[in-house]
């Protein structure tokens, strides 16, 4: 087993410790602040596969954006420091039979199809990250990206909407 | 807002900044030559203070070890904290009458405010500001002082 | 030109002849974190005597002048009163995320370090996206602040937290916008490209108008990334009492202190490389014998030469300006930074598109 398997599993026992502590922690910002390690988690296995761009990206978007705005809204609501109470037992079995489920259908395709390796070289320059995203042709994202941006901007002028005063 | 304004606003909003920026770079540039705090432990020596600072009590005393208080208490009437405490005796006159006189002067450095009432209250000018501030001590009964010297008496004249 | 690249190499390829690969690869990690944490050491020693220096001087003071010769050993005796302070940790507060707050906050600064070229062939890691690398890392910083504001169950410290996440989170996009003109003129995200384009002369002169107003924006927005005066809403000692900083005491305090001024130091790291070229001589175009001159100067020198004068800069700012209002700081970063660095960039693609800069 070399160096890099060894970090490999570091990572996924660091994001799955995380994810498990973010279910099961008492308060509501200490639950925002281990979901923010499993997503620098995540970040760091990108690191790991050499895609760096997609790391920095995951960091500033997730990190920087949806983290922060999660505890800011934390934040915001009264009693944020209080401990939560314990849920119902019905509750819990079924969180459990869920979580269950879905590791066997995890499990169940990894088994079935296994993980295949391709000897391509894995090419992740950033130029042609920005080429396919502004690329009109076949294997161009124009299409998906001026879309999105569309979505986005309706949310944009939604929240500009609601926050606006009524005029008189 | 119109786009004129806007670009004013910018260009005066810079100007201002750069004008603040001027005046402590030029401080920076020249701070060898001027410094506007006293270095004050190492200037004792040559150290001037105004002349209107107040530092603490004294009873003013001439070279024949006299001073003018009458003993009047009216100082220890108008200090509003109870600074000043003056303890009375009554002399003899020539004339064979009683005459009320300052027997101890004391004086709180520790309560006293520097406020000057006392120096104003005083009707013969016997006791004035002194601009001393070295005050700190171990003990702080130290600070309780006698302000008439041991042996002095009353200015003739004075009443 | 001088080089620190053979120093470098030398040592990395006596590494690797005389041990098992994966040894020297640990060998050389513990090395860099081994300088890292000497670097962090000598910053913070030489910044916090500088700002005090730089203030009194400003102000016509003397500054600290006991302790050694004018004062200079100052910092080294604070740092000695800070190492035996008590690091307490309230009753009341999440004791966890207390103590895990400025742990994180100087994690993220030595991180930051990893990009950044300190002389020509000297960098941790030239990864090919340093500038973005380097806005990434740096917002993580602010998670450490909101964890300090809401662990210490403090009501300003929240209100200090909740004002520095507002204000780095709005002035992270013109800072990255400011960055990105010289990116959008350079082609590249790496470090080293950055550093190269700019052999024939500084994006600063060469970029015309657009980089100059770039670099004005960059070095407004570093210092409101920084929570430095006149941009300090979250700490403003006269009215929050320190902000999110308030229960802290000791190293844990020093931890704070330390990254604040790290950080201050890699912004205008970041800033210089950009702006100035980082460890590049001062070249114009094709003057040769000019451009030989300036060689003879080591590279490190230029590089440590430019980040202090930035930094000089950014402090000039605080020992000038009084406090911006939040109101006041949000108009000047939605209503005047962000339009202005969104039209430049339209401006500096048109220009990189025609090809007129130098």
């Amino acid at each position: 087993m070399d160096i890099s398997t060894i970090i490999f599993y570091l990572i996924a026992a660091f994001i799955l410790g995380m994810a498990l502590l973010a279910v099961t922690a008492k308060q509501i910002f200490r639950s925002a602040i281990w979901l923010l390690f499993t997503l620098i988690g995540i970040a760091s296995l990108y690191f790991w596969m050499e895609v760096e761009f997609i790391a920095a990206v995951q960091i500033v978007v997730y990190v920087g954006g949806i983290v922060v705005l999660i505890i800011f809204s934390i934040f915001l609501t009264q009693q944020s420091a209080a401990d939560m109470p314990s849920p119902k037992l019905g509750r819990k079995i079924a969180a459990a039979v869920a979580s269950l489920l879905g590791l066997a259908l995890c499990g169940l395709l990894v088994y079935e199809y296994g993980f295949s390796k391709t000897e391509a070289t894995f090419d992740n320059e950033v130029s042609r990250i920005g080429t396919a995203m502004l690329n009109t042709g076949s294997d161009g994202y124009a299409l998906p990206f001026e879309a999105v941006s569309i979505l986005l901007l309706a949310a944009m002028v939604g929240a500009i909407v609601i926050a606006m005063k009524e005029s008189e | 807002m119109n786009l004129k304004q806007y670009f004013a606003d910018i260009f005066n909003g810079v100007k201002s900044l750069a004008t603040g920026m001027k005046v402590t770079g030029g401080y920076f540039l020249r701070h060898h030559k001027e410094k506007i705090t006293e270095q004050y432990p190492d200037n004792r020596d040559t150290l001037v203070l105004a002349e209107r600072f107040r530092g603490e009590v004294v009873m003013l005393h001439d070279e024949n070890n006299e001073h003018a208080c009458t003993g009047c208490t009216a100082c220890e009437l108008a200090c509003p904290n109870g600074t000043i405490k003056v303890i009375t005796k009554f002399d003899m006159t020539p004339e064979g009458k009683k005459k009320k006189a300052v027997d101890t002067f004391i004086y709180h450095l520790e309560l006293c405010t520097m406020c000057n009432l006392c120096v104003e209250a005083c009707p013969t000018g016997a006791i004035s500001m002194a601009n001393t501030f070295e005050h700190s001590v171990f003990d702080r009964s130290t600070l309780t002082k006698q302000l008439n010297k041991p042996g002095s008496k009353i200015r003739a004249g004075v009443e | 030109m001088f080089s620190l690249e053979n120093i470098t190499q030398i040592v990395h390829t006596w590494l690797y002849e005389n041990m098992h690969p994966t040894l020297a690869l640990m060998v050389e990690f513990a090395f860099i974190g081994v300088l890292v944490i000497a670097l962090f050491a000598f910053l913070g020693l030489v910044l916090v005597m500088m700002e005090r220096k730089v203030s009194s001087w400003m102000q016509l003071r003397l500054g600290p002048n006991r302790i050694g010769p004018w004062g200079w050993f100052q910092t080294v005796a604070d740092t000695v009163k800070l190492i035996v302070k008590e690091g307490m940790t309230p009753n009341n507060v999440d004791k966890l995320l207390f103590n895990m707050a400025p742990i994180l906050v100087i994690i993220v600064s030595m991180v930051i370090m990893a990009p950044i070229m300190f002389a020509k062939g000297f960098q941790i890691w030239d990864i090919n996206i340093g500038v973005l690398f380097v806005s990434a890392v740096s917002s993580l910083s602010i998670i450490g602040i909101l964890m300090a504001g809401w662990a210490s169950n403090n009501k300003y410290s929240l209100l200090g937290a909740m004002r520095s996440g507002a204000q780095i989170v709005s002035y992270e996009l013109s800072a990255g916008l400011s960055m990105l003109t010289i990116v959008v003129l350079t082609g590249s995200l790496k470090m080293s490209d950055i550093i190269q384009a700019q052999e024939t002369g500084w994006w600063l002169f060469k970029g015309h108008i657009p980089a100059i107003i770039a670099f004005v924006i960059f070095i407004i927005a570093a210092t409101a990334e920084t929570n430095r005066a006149p941009f300090d809403l979250a700490e403003a000692e006269s009215e929050l009492t320190a902000g999110f900083h308030t229960e802290y005491s000791g190293m844990k305090f020093a931890l704070f202190f330390l990254a604040e001024y790290v950080n201050i130091f890699v912004v205008c790291a970041i800033g210089a490389t950009l702006f100035l070229g980082g460890w590049m001589p001062f070249h114009v175009g094709n003057w040769e014998q000019f451009n030989n001159i300036m060689d003879y100067i080591p590279t490190p020198i230029w590089f440590f030469g430019k980040t202090f004068f930035l930094i000089f800069v950014i402090m000039w700012f605080r020992w000038t300006f009084p406090r911006l209002r939040i109101d006041q700081l949000l108009n000047l970063e939605w209503k005047y930074l962000l339009p202005i660095s969104i039209f430049n960039i339209l401006l500096v693609t048109v220009i990189a598109l025609a090809g007129w800069h130098f």
